[in-house]
């Protein structure tokens, strides 16, 4: 898919290496020597622009998954590029050794591009192995906090049916409570009323007994 | 095993007896029923179901007999426990009693809950049409007795059912039914977007685009929430499909929902129907162009 980048992407890497050795080597040099090689070194900065040129072309062609990824390593080269068209143009205008000792002082080290630039994809790669895991284990949970939600539903639902049930076997009790009280009364009542009844039938039983004595008396002394 | 077995023989044979002579103050019935109690407890000891369940039958008439109905139904009750072990149809038959002695005596919501036992008897025995009749039966009992969410259980029952059996427009109905209900209740209005997906499901085996359609906005006015939810998404998105006549994209959005939570079997076999529908449509046009 993107063979056609990669061999640009190669091509670019050397022809970066060889232009930052010749800057290196042309600011040690003088005069006559001087001149050819910074215009080596142009004609070598050319090439490398057409080749950011193409590689950008054929990045945007691609899908927009790769093209990130791609226009990213693309940015490098480019900043690559101009530093080192900067660095040409220091050793054009600088005549002066100390002045060029000074300017590598002050600037940091570029040399190992291509190193570097590998070490970026590494570290994309990894960066993308990450996001993916991440989005599997968020759907992950996702999915648990659906079954979650379900258990949820159904445990209201038994709830509900519990105070239903809770409700009824209130209001049972409370009849219940009612229809004790009732047979609490009626009960009363009855033993209020076998009560009654003995009373009745003991006096109706002494005045039978008082009656039966009296009549014998009066039989017995006649 | 077999000691239980003999002293429930032994229990049975004094209860038959005191039942066959004659008895002083006329005790006998109680004597027996007592007696048959232990028999049959024996017996269910020693696992012998049928023999359990024929002296629990036993004990009920003795408490016909003795006029205590509410005593004589659970006898039935018992009985019908022990035949389940065994012999449906007689468990069945022994529920059916103790229902009709329930609704007797006045006791309607025991009797309703017997009725959703023997309508689970039935559904256990694949025999779906008398589990509708018997959940049907037992869902009013439970909207007499104002205990609305046994009645709505069984009336979710019925629904499935109804739409295992192509009565469509009846579980619909009951579906949104149910789901206005739950609606005005705090813990219930969760388990309302199930509802509205079940009532759509059986919308869509209906097979009509345009009703599925107003179905859709009709749940819509009733939960402003539905929308909102991967329900709602997945019958839009089926209903898209029907129209477009596209099993692709059906099976697409049903892979898709099916990834996230699982789909029931009674949901699998509606869509699978509505799938088939599909085809059959889609095969009609081929042979008409």
């Amino acid at each position: 898919m993107s063979v056609v980048f990669e061999g640009y992407e190669r091509q670019y890497c050397e022809l970066s290496a060889n232009l930052s050795r010749h800057c290196t080597t042309a600011s040690a040099l003088d005069g006559e020597q001087k001149k050819q090689k910074l215009s080596d070194i142009k004609a070598g900065i050319d090439d490398a622009d057409t080749l950011i040129r193409k590689m950008d072309l054929e990045a945007r062609s691609l899908q927009p998954s790769m093209k990130a990824a791609l226009l990213a390593k693309l940015r490098e080269y480019t900043t690559d590029l101009s530093n080192l068209k900067s660095e040409v143009k220091r050793v054009t205008t600088s005549s002066n050794v100390s002045l060029t000792a000074r300017d590598d002082l002050l600037e940091s080290g570029r040399a190992d591009t291509l190193a570097v630039s590998n070490d970026q994809k590494g570290r994309l790669l990894m960066s993308t192995e990450r996001l993916n895991q991440s989005s599997d284990r968020i759907k992950e949970g996702r999915k648990t906090m659906l079954e979650t939600e379900e258990l949820g539903v159904s445990i209201l639902h038994d709830l509900h049916q519990q105070r239903q049930s809770l409700l009824h076997a209130h209001t049972t009790l409370h009849g219940v409570d009612d229809n004790i009280s009732k047979s609490k009364r009626i009960l009363s009542a009855m033993s209020r009323r076998m009560s009654r009844n003995k009373w009745i039938v003991g006096s109706l039983m002494t005045a039978l007994v008082l009656a039966i004595i009296i009549i014998l008396y009066f039989k017995l002394t006649h | 095993m077999g000691d239980h077995l003999a002293r429930a023989e032994d229990f049975q044979n004094k209860a038959e007896k005191k039942l066959g002579g004659w008895g002083l103050f006329s005790s006998k019935f109680e004597d027996a029923a007592e007696l048959f109690d232990k028999s049959a407890n024996s017996f269910k000891l020693a696992k012998s179901w049928d023999k359990a369940g024929s002296t629990y039958v036993k004990l009920a008439n003795c408490h016909l007999k003795m006029e205590s109905k509410h005593e004589a139904a659970q006898a039935y009750v018992d009985a019908a426990h022990c035949y389940k072990k065994t012999n449906i149809n007689e468990s069945v038959s022994c529920l059916d009693n103790a229902v009709n002695l329930f609704c007797e005596i006045g006791r309607l919501s025991m009797a309703a809950r017997y009725l959703k036992e023997i309508a689970e008897l039935y559904e256990s025995e694949q025999n779906i049409e008398q589990a509708v009749v018997y959940y049907e039966k037992s869902a009013d009992f439970y909207e007499n007795e104002e205990v609305n969410t046994s009645a709505n259980q069984c009336k979710q029952k019925v629904a499935q059912f109804c739409a295992q059996l192509e009565q469509y427009q009846r579980s619909i109905e009951i579906y949104e039914e149910i789901a206005r209900q739950s609606l005005g209740n705090n813990l219930l209005k969760y388990g309302v977007k199930g509802h509205l997906l079940n009532a759509g499901i059986c919308q869509l085996c209906k097979g009509d685009v345009i009703a599925i359609t107003n179905a859709l906005e009709r749940y819509q006015d009733l939960d402003p929430t539905f929308s909102g939810t991967r329900e709602y998404r997945l019958l839009a998105d089926i209903a898209a499909a029907m129209d477009e006549e596209d099993i692709g994209k059906f099976t697409e959005v049903v892979k898709e929902f099916d990834s996230m939570t699982p789909l029931d079997s009674w949901k699998t076999t509606l869509l699978l129907r509505v799938k088939e529908k599909l085809k059959a449509k889609e095969l009609e046009e081929d042979d008409l162009t």
